[in-house]
């Protein structure tokens, strides 16, 4: 069974609709037009305790919504979801002690104050007893390596440091969920990194399950082994990192190293071509015609090396969502 | 100068059009004037049935001060500035340094500000005069000679409170205290300018301290003059002391500016 | 009860550490309600040369009510004002999140969070002008009287909280609230006098709409013997149905963010 289990969950948003200008402003004081959008629409789940799962998926995809309905702070429209034998949007006391989440862009942290301030409130109000708090609290500043911030105030942390603080205060309470929304939002590459071996530490350690948001393909590559694939509300694609180009992708990648230089040839009407540098061409071809094109271009050319792959997951990601928008309503 | 006649007019229009963007926000601010007078009003419409005789406090029935307190609501208004907070916050953010790179004084800037505020406002705070003018029948007795004068006399009231307003908010570029400084000085106003009673039924001392303050020329001398309580030898002994205050203000204006700004860049905010 | 007690001294205990960092600014704010007691007590003095009473309030009974007009000016600026201000900050920049996910009553935890610990002294003040008036009433004050002040003082400040709570909920559906804490502490200014000198409307809507008779008048006028056992009652009353509205309202404002009302 699945620590957490999610079945046909929807949301949908009313959303005003209204032309530009001064008479539709004033004709929408009256008759409002509302428009139903499907945020989340019939997504289904289940994820078993220590996974790291990445939920990966344009702006607007339903990512952070979906988040929002498991970590309780979202009633679904319609749908059922028990995260660890809760139902997440009762939001009793007994969850939310188990849980965390982190949100890129917005901070918990009181910026007047240091830190550490804020992380004595969060101890109290999470009723950590004292000398488990405090051994948290002492690893999360070891691992993190933030003891030279805690006594700053927050207003003057750099972007990095803050993050790394809000990272800490969210895990004091040694959650058993944790859902993070774009952690890594506007850091520099460097830091990026940290907070990704970070967060892997944190799961082999501790053995908590993660479900993480992000723009950044290096962030789930670097900690997912699970990809969830949502746009439009929907999941493409749910499985394994290593599966999704094979699955999703419509078209494969082939390269040939030719023996000559050849000029003349017509390499587009084999399909698209990628690349063209002396005598290595590389050509995106459909997947079904993938071996019909290979064994004209063996037939025709001198070739010395040939190579089929499936193509790069950010190409793959990019074009399913690009291809995507046209084919829902 | 001539360079300062083209451009004042454009940023008079820009800062309409600003205050425009604001309108919610600017008739909370413009009410925040209405309420004081109205509530000192009806405070001493209520004292006069204590006083002895029951009619008239220091020449003043219930309807004179009406009449006053009215005429301080909308003094109050015209005279209106806010820099001790605006310029201050402008000093101490750093916002400051786009300004001072215009080949301009910044001062032109916050003095189009206030007057484009003032003239927004008055669309929401003119009907409200009115209604207040119904509902409290005020007993004016304001002859032509004293309407005249008023001009000049509110004209320099109002530049009075501008650049005194003004002068302490570049206290700014020295202490970081802006708030409190601005909450004694508002907090001064309402007394020595004669807001929460006209200055003539203060007591004794207050009186004194009232004199040697610029407030009473901002407030209480217009608001008198317009009452026609004033002789002629005091309508324009006090426009002379009004000169006055505008000159010496402009004189402390010109000398803690460059010393300021001397400052603000060495600080380098 | 005693954990959210502990965790209210929590909260004031990082305040306090917070203020101590600024040390000039504790003592101008300090010094500004000095300066504040010595205004009020100028407007006194100019009032009472010119009149024996206002409206059957003498000197020291005005001061009395100055007083409670200071203390819930600090009580107000201490602790309501300041989270009341976070709430609708967080709800405009969805940081209200956080506080849902607390393991703990959104709505105690969103109304203690913040301290203004400087505010005390606007307190101290006002209730320093409380005990002068005491004393120079000491003739007709007795210990009933000061019982019902305390009662009516809780009672004020249970529904000035609530008209609060009603306030900041309302920035889940209007964006521009943050406003309305201007137009409060304006209107406030009306409640430095008491409330029976203004016209008839004007004093219903300064007892019903923005409460301001029922945390300055009526509290001073218990202390002045002003005030009957059964005006007690009802402001006790009064309060209850005022927090129990502000909070279903609160609750009504949390489904409605989380879509569970819509």
């Amino acid at each position: 069974m699945g620590q957490i289990e999610v079945h046909d969950l929807c949301k949908t948003f009313k959303v005003a609709e209204r032309e530009g200008g001064l008479g539709a402003a004033m004709r929408s004081l009256l008759f409002r037009k509302h428009r139903q959008v499907h945020a989340v629409d019939h997504i289904s789940l289940d994820i078993k305790a220590g996974e790291v799962v990445g939920f990966l998926g344009p702006n607007g995809a339903g990512k952070t919504t979906t988040l929002k309905m498991l970590s309780g702070l979202l009633h679904p429209t319609a749908g059922e979801a028990t995260v660890l034998g809760h139902v997440p949007w009762r939001r009793e006391s007994a969850y939310l002690r188990r849980i965390s989440m982190v949100m890129g862009q917005r901070s918990q942290l009181n910026w007047d104050l240091p830190a550490m301030d804020s992380f004595l409130v969060h101890l109290a109000v999470y009723n950590v007893e004292k000398a488990a708090g405090r051994a948290a609290l002492d690893e999360l500043v070891e691992l993190l390596s933030i003891g030279g911030v805690l006594k700053k105030q927050v207003r003057t942390l750099s972007l990095g440091e803050r993050m790394k603080c809000e990272i800490c205060v969210s895990l004091l309470h040694s959650p058993s969920v944790l859902f993070l929304d774009e952690p890594t939002l506007g850091l520099d590459l460097t830091m990026q990194d940290r907070i990704r071996d970070f967060i892997r530490e944190y799961n082999r350690h501790h053995g908590a399950t993660i479900i993480l948001t992000s723009h950044y393909m290096a962030d789930v590559t670097a900690l997912c082994k699970r990809i969830v694939v949502i746009d439009h509300g929907r999941i493409l694609f749910d499985g394994p990192l290593a599966d999704l180009s094979a699955r999703l992708a419509p078209f494969k990648i082939i390269s040939i190293d030719l023996q000559d230089d050849v000029d003349g040839y017509a390499f587009e009407r084999m399909g698209e071509v990628v690349a063209h540098e002396g005598r290595k061409v590389t050509l995106r071809v459909g997947k079904e015609d993938a071996a019909a094109v290979t064994s004209r271009l063996l037939a025709d050319l001198a070739v010395q090396d040939v190579t089929i792959q499936d193509p790069p997951i950010e190409d793959v990601i990019r074009q399913v969502f690009a291809s995507g928008r046209g084919t829902h309503p | 100068m001539k360079a300062l006649v083209r451009a004042l007019p454009a940023l008079l229009s820009q800062s309409l059009a600003t205050m425009f963007q604001y309108r919610g926000e600017i008739i909370l601010w413009a009410v925040w004037g209405v309420v004081y007078p109205a509530v000192s009003m009806a405070m001493w419409a209520v004292a006069v049935k204590g006083a002895p005789g029951g009619e008239q406090i220091g020449g003043y029935a219930p309807r004179d001060f009406a009449a006053y307190f009215w005429l301080t609501m909308v003094v109050g208004h015209v005279c209106t500035a806010w820099d001790v907070y605006e310029l201050g916050w402008q000093i101490q953010t750093g916002r400051m340094s786009p300004r001072l790179l215009r080949p301009m004084l910044p001062v032109w800037q916050h003095v189009a500000d206030n007057v484009a505020y003032k003239l927004v406002s008055l669309a929401v705070l003119v009907p409200i005069w009115l209604l207040i003018v119904v509902v409290s029948r005020p007993n004016f007795d304001t002859g032509l000679h004293e309407l005249l004068l008023a001009i000049p006399a509110v004209t320099l009231a109002a530049i009075i409170n501008f650049v005194w307003c003004y002068n302490l908010a570049m206290a700014a570029f020295w202490v970081t205290r802006m708030e409190a400084i601005g909450q004694a000085w508002f907090g001064a106003g309402l007394f020595f300018g004669g807001r929460l009673a006209p200055l003539s039924i203060m007591p004794e001392p207050l009186q004194t301290i009232a004199s040697a303050l610029p407030f009473k020329y901002v407030i209480w001398y217009p608001c008198e003059l317009l009452m026609g309580r004033l002789s002629p030898r005091a309508m324009t002994g006090e426009m002379l002391n009004q000169v006055v205050w505008v000159v010496v203000g402009l004189v402390v204006f010109h000398v803690v500016w460059r010393a300021g700004v001397k400052r603000y860049s060495a600080v380098g905010a | 009860m005693l954990r959210h007690l502990r965790l209210i001294w929590l909260f004031t205990r990082v305040s306090i550490q917070d203020t101590a960092a600024y040390r000039t600014d504790f003592f101008a704010h300090v010094l500004v309600t000095i300066f504040n007691g010595g205004a009020e007590l100028v407007g006194l003095w100019t009032i009472f040369s010119n009149t024996r009473s206002l409206n059957g309030w003498n000197a020291f009974q005005m001061v009395a009510l100055l007083g409670v007009f200071r203390t819930m000016n600090g009580i107000i600026g201490m602790v309501i004002a300041p989270n009341m201000r976070l709430i609708m900050d967080d709800i405009r920049e969805g940081k209200l999140d956080f506080i849902i996910l607390k393991p703990i009553n959104a709505q105690f935890y969103a109304s203690f969070r913040r301290v203004i610990v400087w505010r005390l002294a606007d307190i101290a003040l006002g209730l320093g002008l409380v005990a002068v008036a005491c004393v120079k009433l000491s003739a007709s004050l007795t210990a009933d009287k000061l019982l019902m002040f305390l009662v009516m003082l809780s009672a004020g400040s249970v529904i000035i909280y609530s008209f609060w709570l009603v306030l900041a909920t309302l920035a889940f559906w209007l964006t521009r609230v943050n406003n309305m804490e201007m137009v409060f502490w304006n209107v406030f200014e009306a409640g430095r006098y008491p409330v029976d000198i203004y016209r008839p409307t004007v004093r219903l809507g300064l007892t019903y709409v923005v409460p301001l008779a029922f945390i300055t008048t009526f509290p001073a006028a218990a202390l002045v013997g002003k005030a009957q056992a059964s005006g007690v009652a009802l402001a006790v009353l009064f309060a209850a149905a005022a927090l129990a509205a502000g909070s279903s309202f609160w609750r009504y404002g949390l489904r409605h963010y989380s879509g569970a009302s819509a």
